[in-house]
């Protein structure tokens, strides 16, 4: 009896590089109030006032901040929070 | 966090509810037309839509619901707890937003904010409108954070 040849099915697929990090990007706004970003920065990031407000005079002077760096799920999480708080968040990979 | 309350008069409580009532549907739009939705994944930009589409609802029915209940003179806002008192500020911001997009796209940024347009009769009326309930919405907000104990959020 012939033996039964068994072929194994490989599959390959590209998994992206685990350590690769991305950044939330926050742009400027002329419509938000300078506390009120400071308030969702404290309540989305969960850092103390002072952390936060520096990352809003970050937004403020340079019209763009990265505001949280980290992997790719929490990012989308963190910037889609921003978003629901009307500020002008983004996300990128980190160079 | 004891319950805020936001009082204004019941004349400026009218007006910024039929402005609401024109703008609303709009802001809805506005909010998730502005947002940067990214393009990684489709299913993740699928999420993002419906998740600020879903929020720009529920942020037009608590406005209208804030509004239709302060009665009275002066008529009173009242937001029970944290997170009612931030929902209401995101949504302020909404409209500002909305409005800013759909009525006072040619005010340049730097005059947003300046009271001194308002008696400027070279802009039409429906401008002048929009620009003093512009400023009464960001009042509004400014009001709210100046009450939110800011200690809780440390």
């Amino acid at each position: 009896m012939a033996k039964t040849k068994i072929q194994p099915n490989i599959k390959t697929e590209t998994v992206p590089k685990l350590d690769t990090r991305w950044n939330v990007l926050v742009l400027n706004d002329p419509i938000n109030y300078q506390q009120y970003v400071i308030l969702a920065f404290m309540t989305v990031l969960r850092v103390d006032r002072t952390v936060a407000q520096k990352l809003m005079m970050a937004v403020h002077n340079d019209g763009r901040a990265i505001v949280w760096s980290g992997d790719r799920e929490p990012a989308e999480m963190v910037a889609l929070e921003l978003q629901q708080w009307h500020l002008q968040a983004q996300l990128e990979k980190d160079a | 966090m004891p319950e805020l309350r936001l009082s204004m008069t019941a004349e400026a409580r009218n007006v910024l509810s039929d402005l609401l009532r024109l703008i609303a549907p709009a802001a809805a739009r506005v909010s998730v037309n502005r947002a940067q939705i990214p393009n990684l994944d489709p299913e993740i930009a699928t999420y993002w839509a419906e998740t600020l589409s879903a929020q720009a609802g529920e942020e037009a029915r608590l406005l209208a619901t804030a509004f239709a209940s302060a009665k009275g003179e002066p008529a009173i806002i009242v937001l029970r707890n944290k997170a009612q008192a931030l929902a209401f500020l995101r949504a302020l911001s909404a409209v500002r937003f909305a409005l800013k997009d759909l009525v006072l796209s040619d005010i340049p940024n730097s005059q947003l904010e300046d009271l001194e347009d308002l008696d400027d009769e070279s802009l039409p009326s429906e401008k002048r409108h929009a620009l003093a309930c512009y400023s009464c919405f960001g009042l509004l907000q400014s009001s709210l954070i100046d009450q939110i104990d800011n200690e809780s959020f440390d």
